[in-house]
């Protein structure tokens, strides 16, 4: 490997006296990818860490239940919900998975910046919509990181998109695309369960996820070699007035998503990759969608319920179904609406 | 009282000595039988509620005979003083109790009493009272993960047990 990496940086330095010096050619190893978007990833990190020099203070009020009427006084862009959470007890540390900042979801590690009302989103709420899609989505960012690394270097891995799937439809899903060489290849009940294995170990792990709001062009320079990446940046950075791109970070695995995660990664309990399918499109190449299913520590299942939710699972799992599905719920809703008003 | 070590140690007895006397426990025991079948749920010391609540279960059992039976009508003459209850007991009790086979009482833990005693106490209750619950079940919320996805699961065996025709006609 090593003696790889030297003959590919002497051909490079070789090629540049003679040729225009292509970086995008010199950077195809994946390390070499991970090493320069975690690089970029600190760099940016410690310049929103030195915008604020001296540490001001801010006054977080808390609206939840428990201790009605607390006031936290911390400090502006250092102190994370986490820490806010600290201050009530132990059990809001442990069970707390997203916090509600202003009306607005937010990760715990995310740093606050301005005085606002803080409340704590747990899996057993009345309401726990926000925490069980923060939790798909981080489900689904953990099987990307383990689908990158399962493979050989010489084997091209691209990370397309995690679509946002309903929790109800069964299992969290990762398009991606494999190497032309894989094309044929099926993966067997073997192969999924040494990804999960390695999925156990990042769990066991206990990485917490560290979110970053970035300009877009930081973002298309971390993820210039993926042009999947690059579309979807495109896209939050028009959706976002300010054109800022969220991306989240665990352990030295870099994406960008599409909202707040949970804090760390053994509030993951039961966790299996259970089914891959092919996805047919009009692209020439084959994307595959990987699927699993995952439950966390607080809503442990029994192993036979467990068995067939990952049968269920092993279903090949479309968005349209339940958003055609949610459009008809609304339509059947306003219906019934205009009917009793109409009876009224 | 017991005034001596042996005395004072009782390991392995079951008879427990309440009031002044046997005819005085027993007299204890009917009062409260009768207050259970008057009110169904009432509060105790807890030795006494314990003692209670097997002369309860019996009593029930011959009430679940028959008020012709004439053993049940002279138990029950002897056990509720209050001699409307027995009409209560053959009544409304023995068919509310007709499907069950045992356990027709509950019996729970309280704080102990405020008094200088500081007695541990007990609430007994006859099941299927029309009072609010002793103990409110906390189930989790419907949209909590396991639960959709338990859902998502129940309607995809629905739909393959009964597969239905696509846009349905209203019933």
């Amino acid at each position: 490997m090593a003696a790889r990496w030297a003959g590919r940086g002497l051909w490079g330095r070789r090629q540049g006296r003679r040729f225009i010096y292509t970086p995008a050619v010199s950077r195809l190893t994946s390390e070499e990818v991970i090493q320069m978007r975690n690089e970029l990833f600190n760099k940016e990190k410690e310049r929103q860490l030195s915008l604020y020099p001296r540490i001001e203070k801010i006054e977080v009020k808390y609206t939840g239940k428990s201790h009605p009427g607390s006031v936290f006084v911390m400090n502006k862009a250092l102190s994370t919900p986490y820490n806010c959470a600290m201050h009530l007890s132990e059990w809001h540390c442990k069970r707390s998975v997203l916090a509600l900042v202003d009306g607005e979801a937010w990760d715990m590690y995310r740093p606050l910046t301005k005085s606002c009302e803080i409340q704590f989103l747990t899996f057993k709420d009345e309401d726990p919509e926000e925490v069980n899609k923060a939790y798909w989505r981080s489900c689904a960012m953990i099987m990307a990181c383990v689908l990158k690394r399962a493979f050989k270097d010489e084997y091209s891995v691209n990370l397309i998109r995690a679509p946002e799937v309903p929790v109800i439809c069964g299992a969290f899903c990762y398009d991606i695309i494999l190497d032309d060489r894989l094309n044929d290849w099926k993966p067997t009940n073997d192969n999924f369960r040494s990804l999960t294995r390695d999925a156990g170990k990042l769990i066991h792990k206990d990485l917490p996820f560290e979110t970053l709001h970035v300009e877009a062009k930081v973002a298309r320079e971390m993820f210039q070699h993926n042009r999947y990446k690059l579309e979807m940046i495109e896209r939050k950075a028009s959706q976002n007035m300010e054109g800022i791109v969220v991306l989240h970070r665990f352990g030295d695995f870099v994406d960008v998503s599409e909202g707040p995660h949970i804090p760390r990664t053994s509030f993951c309990f039961q966790y299996e990759i259970t089914a891959a399918h092919n996805l047919q499109t009009n692209q020439s190449e084959l994307i595959r969608r990987f699927q699993g299913v995952s439950l966390p520590v607080h809503l442990k299942a029994y192993y036979i319920v467990w068995q067939k939710l990952l049968e269920r699972s092993k279903r090949l799992v479309t968005e349209e179904k339940y958003l055609e599905a949610a459009a008809e719920h609304h339509e059947a809703k306003d219906g019934t609406e205009e009917e009793k008003a109409a009876s009224v | 009282m017991r005034l001596t070590v042996p005395a004072a140690i009782s390991h392995g007895r079951v008879f427990r000595p309440l009031g002044l006397g046997p005819r005085s426990r027993l007299d204890l025991l009917r009062n409260l039988v009768t207050a259970l079948v008057r009110h169904e749920r009432i509060e105790a010391p807890w030795a006494r509620a314990d003692e209670m609540r097997g002369y309860a279960e019996k009593l029930i059992e011959y009430a679940k005979l028959g008020d012709t039976n004439e053993r049940a009508m002279r138990m029950a003459d002897f056990w509720l003083t209050e001699k409307d209850l027995i009409h209560k007991l053959f009544k409304v009790l023995a068919p509310r109790y007709q499907p069950h086979a045992g356990n027709y009482t509950r019996m729970l833990h309280i704080p102990n009493r405020d008094s200088l005693d500081r007695a541990k106490m007990a609430v007994i209750e006859l099941k299927g009272n029309p009072l609010p619950p002793l103990i409110r079940q906390r189930r989790d919320s419907e949209k909590t993960l396991l639960n959709q996805l338990l859902k998502g699961y129940r309607e995809d065996m629905q739909q393959a047990a009964a597969p239905q025709a696509p846009g349905g006609t209203p019933v």
